[in-house]
């Protein structure tokens, strides 16, 4: 086969060729964890496409040769993520043409605009091209039974040990992540003991492998689980703290790794306030701009307005329009029920440097009271948002900086003794000594 | 139409300097104009935050205005093609704006200090490119109603200035690209009678 890879233990073909999604696939093989069977067009097929306007000669009949089930999914997958900026086809009823057709617009996404206009951002060469995943679609709507969700093996706000994300009972994935459906935390899946049991099993083995902890997206249909992506967590600021240390504790890494994958400017981050454990946490959106603000709720910019002087306020929208300019200006924090990093409620809060929380998708605004995690708020009562974790609470939540159990302070400790010097100066400077020493940059 | 009503309902309850900025008027003529709105009952002054904003009445009034200014020009079809345009640049620019406020440093998440003359560089003149597909659309848009034309000059303005050294004015002020953008944004919605959201 020219162009295309079956997907399995034994595919040995970097990210550069299979793209990452594909690169990660291979991974759970080997790991014996559940992926639904499939197979990947590479990226040289795209660069082909992309050069010449058509597929190369020679992929239609590799793509008929392919045994798969009658419907599958179709998804983009380059060697350098890029979220949500390419094709994803769901669903598609397998003929020759349909799975062509599929692959040429995953293909095409690669230079759309945007796309491109990420890639510039990011430093990422327009030259790659992406390769097309295609799967045999399981399916997270099936029955009660089904469902899917994402998840990180450790919280990435904390680092805690403890598996954490979202999932949606009766839903394919692409719901997860739209921020149109109410999700529920990721603990719902005791529900079904044995894909939960099967969950945990695959984050020991994945963390065994990256020793680092990870992330998944998954399905799973009538009470069996299916694997669809994975990668290391990337964890930063205190809970890669949190997280190195526990590692070198849990004997899956050295000191010297430890101090390797803690950056010197993750420490800048490590004392972003943030709501401390206990807070009657009601929901959890996206952050987007860090900090804790504590404010009355006001429903409208105009309350916002008015209400400001008194007090500190917490401007609450479904989503911001140019209207609540001025209430955002007025507010000290800020929740929308729409949203993602990128959203107008985003960039505004950020040009104004106020604690944002965006894309809380049960949050229900009304005319005198909205509604959060099944929990009324009306105008004028307290509630909490925290900008890095995402977090809403009710009422004044206590806050907190730093790591908890001293993780900074061993941390620290180790890179004194790499460095050899003990003198009182900036943590950034112990660490970054330290690194020194090590040979990182 | 009034510009200066259809000011408010594009930017939201603000002092007299947006609606200036909005319409081309000089402050004091939009001044005079808001006080005979409020003199019809269109528009209410509010002392607390010494701004402007739509009565009930006024943003009535601008929906009908609007609706009839759309008629006479060839219908909601003749601005189809061009708000499905602006649709796809949307994210875009959005993309832009956060890319100006934030970069990822050793992967977190960091606040763009401006520090890195080569980042901001690369990031200005990605805007650039942008402004020139989105002056496409603004042209097609106000081919249709040409006072969407005026989107165009502003948003060149404001990269203009960001481009010598104004750095705030891309995503950063009251008087920014993405600001301007917004008030686009929002202009088709309330032209083409769209709820941003529902419920």
């Amino acid at each position: 086969m020219a162009w295309v890879r079956r997907l399995h233990a034994d595919l040995d073909e970097p990210p550069e060729v299979v793209g990452g999604k594909a690169h990660g696939l291979v991974l759970l093989h080997r790991l014996g964890l559940p992926v639904p069977q499939g197979f990947v067009v590479t990226t040289a097929a795209c660069r082909a496409f992309l050069r010449d306007g058509r597929l190369p000669r020679g992929l239609a009949e590799e793509l008929a040769a392919q045994v798969t089930a009658p419907v599958v999914s179709v998804r983009s997958g380059a060697a350098v993520s890029m979220p949500g900026m390419m094709n994803t086809i769901l669903n598609l009823h397998r003929t020759p043409e349909a799975l062509e057709t599929a692959v040429q617009s995953v293909f095409s996404s690669w230079n759309t605009p945007r796309a491109r206009t990420y890639r510039a951002v990011h430093g990422i060469p327009h030259d790659l091209g992406t390769a097309v995943v295609v799967q045999d679609m399981v399916f997270g709507d099936r029955d009660q039974h089904s469902g899917s969700g994402v998840a990180f093996s450790r919280d990435p706000g904390t680092g805690e040990k403890r598996p954490f994300g979202e999932v949606l009972f009766g839903h394919q994935g692409d719901d997860v992540v739209s921020g149109r459906e109410l999700t529920s935390p990721l603990s719902a899946v005791q529900q079904e003991p044995v894909v939960w049991q099967g969950l945990l099993d695959a984050f020991d083995r994945i963390e065994q492998h990256h020793r680092d902890a990870c992330y998944v997206e998954f399905t799973f249909e009538s009470g069996t689980l299916w694997l669809l992506q994975v990668r290391p967590g990337r964890f930063t600021g205190a809970a890669a703290v949190r997280l190195a240390t526990d590692l070198v504790d849990e004997g899956l890494i050295d000191r010297a790794e430890a101090l390797r994958r803690v950056a010197p400017s993750h420490l800048r981050h490590v004392r972003t306030p943030r709501i401390a454990p206990g807070a009657d946490v009601v929901a959890r959106g996206l952050g987007v701009c860090p900090g804790v603000a504590t404010g009355r709720v006001a429903l409208t910019a105009g309350e916002a307005v008015r209400l400001a002087p008194d007090g500190p306020v917490v401007l609450v929208r479904p989503e911001t329009s140019p209207e609540d300019i001025s209430g955002l200006a007025a507010a000290t924090g800020v929740l929308t029920a729409r949203g993602g990093p990128a959203s107008h409620a985003a960039v505004v809060a950020r040009s104004m440097s106020k604690p944002a929380v965006v894309g809380v998708a049960d949050l229900v605004v009304g005319a005198g009271a909205a509604t959060v995690g099944g929990r009324e708020i009306r105008a004028g009562e307290l509630v909490t948002v925290d900008g890095t974790s995402g977090e809403v609470a009710l009422g004044r939540a206590a806050v907190v900086t730093g790591v908890a159990d001293g993780c900074l302070e061993r941390l620290l400790g180790w890179a004194d003794e790499v460095s050899g010097e003990r003198s009182d100066r900036p943590e950034e400077e112990r660490l970054a000594a330290a690194r020194a020493v090590l040979g990182i940059g | 139409m009034s510009q200066v009503l259809h000011a408010l309902r594009c930017v939201g309850s603000s002092g007299v300097t947006r609606v200036a900025a909005f319409t081309g008027l000089d402050e004091a003529a939009a001044e005079s104009e808001l006080i005979d709105l409020a003199v019809a009952g269109f528009v209410t002054h509010h002392t607390g935050f010494g701004g402007w904003a739509l009565t009930d009445a006024g943003r009535e009034a601008d929906a009908g205005n609007t609706s009839a200014e759309l008629e006479t020009a060839g219908g909601r079809d003749a601005l189809t093609g061009p708000f499905d345009d602006f649709l796809v640049l949307n994210p875009e620019l959005l993309d832009l704006c956060t890319a100006w406020q934030v970069r990822s440093v050793d992967g977190v998440t960091t606040a763009n200090d401006h520090t890195d003359p080569a980042y901001d560089h690369r990031v200005l003149g990605l805007f650039a490119d942008f402004h020139e597909r989105a002056s496409v659309v603004i042209k097609a848009l106000a081919a249709v109603l040409p006072r969407f034309g005026r989107y165009e000059s502003r948003l060149a303005g404001a990269l203009t200035r960001a481009q010598t050294g104004e750095l705030a004015f891309l995503a950063d002020d009251l008087a920014s690209y993405h600001v301007i953008w917004a008030e686009l944004h929002e202009d088709l919605l309330a032209t083409l009678g769209i709820q941003r959201w529902r419920g």
